[in-house]
């Protein structure tokens, strides 16, 4: 590729390329990157061209209908499970929004359940017991290298499956209550001045984040420290428990119980919700596990050392020096693997859980055949909560980043 | 003057070293620790002879039927006997040498990359690696040089699920590396539609694109073409894993250190020129342990096919278990063994690329 040049015609070239200042103008980079580009507008504009034209050829030549009309007609078909009141004469656009909200929900499950097995796993992998760290280790290689897929139908077919019919239900005191056909919760019936333990509630909340502030400003200005945690679970518990009992407790609770050959009244929580809550967590948490691990570990042994040279207590090094740091790796991890999470609650369709897919593309797609709107649709709301969880989690990621002065 | 009184000996200090120090120090370093671990030890003691009675003492081996299975144990009878099934789905037998010569020529190609002289190993191995899926395609299909047609309908099982992986990674690898460059490029509209690109393929769920793959594709193509299920999904994988890869490269194109840009820069090597010759050699050096994660990820997902209907192992189980002739419940053992499948592949590709990350780590030579 290289010839060797001597040293005459080294001497002719850079001659020429001096004495001639002005290149061709095809070598001017400028120039080339405008022709690329136009290149490239025009390959882009003929490809969707094209595809756009056999679309339309081909919707013509089947029948297809085009256009969102579809979303204000009667789907006529039932939802297995909906957060708010469904009939089958109900509209497509409804059950966009039933099917969004049963996604939210397996979400928002999932996430919550694999951050904490996520954390637990991730800080056992540094127990000084062996046996912890190995379970930890098991845990993580053994959920992480099977398919996703495979884990839900293990949970829904093999474990769900083979719990006891409702007669023989497994319970707990009374109140709670599985069995093959779902899990059974009390439910909370408020009554008339219930909204002012709901209201306290609001209270608490808020004040936290005051409480907060007022707490880091005192620790910048005095150096005084504040048991915020602490006031803060009194805070949620005791507000709203004392609202309840300043109004004597203006509510009651609805037992499920069984009548004919199942449960009903309280909460029921579907095996499809069960099986796909519990696959998404555990296989999710293997990853957030893996993450914290690696975290910890990007945290130098000197930093411990460090902090306990100058007499800071076990449990505040781990909060004060180790769990600051490692979050700067782990946040960015975390987000990419809440995305994932909402990406792969799709699989609801394997097993029949109504989410957003399954109703959408999955039933609606195959009854009005608009392949293009549907897909699209679901993917816009699946592009738009994991934008929400990046902002969510870049703003938490600002907050634990490096200052650098 | 009292007498003199010296203190006791202290005790000596307690061993640090041999069995029995190692075991106070990882099992029993104090009261909670000892409770857990006698608990976890009781939960094993309690557990595994069971599940070894289950899976090995009182398992049924041998047989052809489900009336084989007498015993209390699991019934391995029924992976035996679906085993070609679970591996080739419904290709013909007497045309399954084609199947096992392309893993044959996979782990050569593989084998290949790791082991030829350096001075051609690049080249030669990129080569071998492009050409392997065309060959696959012509191989396993057939309908040339007296090789019988294999209709796509036919092909199913395990073998489906790696073949579909590799060919996806392999066709995406040039792909993905255009798209990593295009987002790093000067040039606004290339580094524009390269971050959409990208990101709508890393943003939506498998499964959709395997939707698309399914039915909307078919709309895109014109009236009358009629392309196979299986090279549409295919296409659709090829696309979803080269946004994954390109933001792999992408790393590894910032992880190479701008002074090798500049020094090729300087001895005048043209922009492909330093790209083929100077950075893309170590951006995949760097990149491998990712790339080979990536890979993982997509195999695993493979077994979504199920859903749009392609009979890859998952549901070649499915199929076995609802036969009529093997009705006992033997979801367990089916499972089983596809999680073992699975699991061993995954796993032992992690540990490779733990390997590779080691054997290529030339960076510190000290």
């Amino acid at each position: 590729m290289f010839k060797q040049k001597t040293l005459e015609e080294v001497k002719a070239s850079a001659r020429r390329s001096s004495g001639n200042s002005s290149a061709a103008f095809y070598n001017n980079p400028n120039v080339r990157a405008i022709f690329y580009q136009i290149l490239l507008v025009f390959g882009l504009g003929y490809f969707f061209y094209s595809i756009i034209s056999n679309v339309l050829a081909n919707m013509e030549a089947t029948g297809i209908k085009t256009g969102f009309s579809f979303l204000g007609a009667s789907a006529g078909y039932d939802v297995l499970m909906t957060l708010i009141s469904f009939e089958s004469t109900d509209t497509y656009g409804k059950i966009f929004i039933v099917g969004f909200l049963n996604t939210l929900l397996v979400s928002a499950i999932g996430i919550f359940f694999a951050t904490i097995l996520g954390f637990i796993f991730g800080v056992a992998a540094f127990s000084h017991n062996l046996l912890i760290r190995k379970a930890a280790l098991v845990y993580v290689e053994i959920f992480r290298n099977i398919p996703l897929l495979l884990q839900v139908f293990f949970w829904y077919f093999a474990v769900l499956s083979a719990l006891p019919g409702a007669r023989q239900s497994l319970s707990l005191g009374e109140t709670i209550f599985l069995n093959v056909r779902g899990l059974y919760l009390p439910k909370m019936v408020g009554g008339d001045l219930f909204w002012l333990a709901e209201a306290a509630l609001g209270v608490a909340i808020v004040g936290i984040f005051v409480l907060r502030r007022w707490a880091k400003k005192r620790q910048d200005e005095t150096g005084q420290q504040f048991p915020v945690l602490n006031a803060s679970i009194a805070m949620v518990i005791g507000l709203p428990l004392l609202a309840l009992i300043v109004t004597g407790f203006p509510f009651e609770m609805e037992y499920p119980a069984l009548k004919g050959f199942n449960y009903f009244g309280g909460i029921t929580v579907i095996p499809e919700l069960m099986a796909l809550a519990i696959a998404l967590s555990v296989y999710t948490g293997a990853f957030i596990a893996e993450a914290v691990r690696a975290g910890v570990q990007a945290i130098p042994h000197g930093q411990t050392e460090a902090a306990r040279s100058i007499g800071l207590k076990e449990k505040k090094i781990m909060q004060l020096i180790i769990v600051p740091q490692a979050m700067r790796v782990i946040v960015p991890l975390l987000n990419s693997e809440y995305q994932s999470l909402v990406k792969n609650s799709t699989l609801a369709a394997a097993i029949g859980y109504p989410d957003l897919f399954n109703v959408f593309v999955g039933t609606a797609l195959n009854q009005t055949g608009q392949a293009i709107e549907t897909i699209f649709m679901t993917i816009i709301v699946y592009f738009v909560v994991n934008m929400v969880i990046s902002f969510l989690m870049n703003r938490f990621n600002n907050a634990v980043a490096l200052v650098s002065r | 003057m009292k007498d003199f009184q010296p203190i006791a000996d202290r005790p000596a200090p307690v061993q640090t070293v041999g069995p029995v120090a190692w075991i106070r120090e990882n099992l029993f370093s104090s009261i909670g620790n000892s409770i857990v671990t006698l608990g976890i030890i009781a939960f094993l003691v309690y557990y595994i002879p069971p599940i070894l009675d289950w899976a090995f003492f009182s398992a049924n081996w041998s047989g052809t039927t489900e009336d084989a299975c007498v015993k209390d144990g699991a019934c391995w009878v029924f992976i035996n006997a679906w085993s070609y099934q679970f591996f080739y789905g419904t290709y013909p037998l007497e045309e399954v040498w084609r199947i096992n010569l392309m893993i044959v020529l996979l782990l050569i190609v593989i084998a290949m990359s790791f082991t030829l002289p350096k001075h051609y190993r690049m080249k030669a191995s990129i080569a071998a690696w492009l050409a392997l899926p065309l060959i696959g395609m012509a191989v396993l299909y057939g309908g040339w040089g007296g090789l019988e047609v294999v209709s796509t309908d036919l092909w199913g099982g395990f073998t489906l699920n790696v073949f579909m992986a590799a060919a996806s990674i392999i066709v995406a690898f040039p792909f993905s590396f255009l798209w990593a460059l295009g987002r790093r490029s000067q040039m606004p509209f290339i580094r524009s539609v390269s971050v959409i690109f990208i990101e709508f393929f890393r943003g939506v769920p498998v499964l959709s694109l395997f939707f698309m793959g399914s039915v909307m594709l078919p709309l895109f193509f014109a009236e009358g073409t009629n392309v196979d299920k299986l090279i549409r999904v295919w296409l659709v994988l090829i696309f979803f894993m080269s946004g994954y890869m390109a933001e792999v490269f992408r790393g590894g194109f910032a992880a190479v250190p701008s002074g090798q840009y500049e020094a090729a820069d300087s001895v005048g090597l043209s922009y492909w020129q330093k790209i083929l010759l100077i950075i893309l050699p170590q951006v995949i050096k760097i990149s491998m342990p990712n790339i080979l994660a990536t890979f993982v990820m997509l195999f695993k997902n493979t077994t979504f096919l199920l859903i749009i209907g392609i009979p890859e192992v998952v549901q070649t189980l499915q199929t076995a278990l609802s036969n009529s002739y093997w009705l006992g419940g033997h979801a367990l053992e089916g499972y089983l063994f596809v999680f073992l499948v699975f699991w061993a592949s995954c796993f032992g590709m992690s540990v490779l690329s733990r390997r590779i990350e080691r054997t290529m780590n030339t960076d510190k030579r000290d």
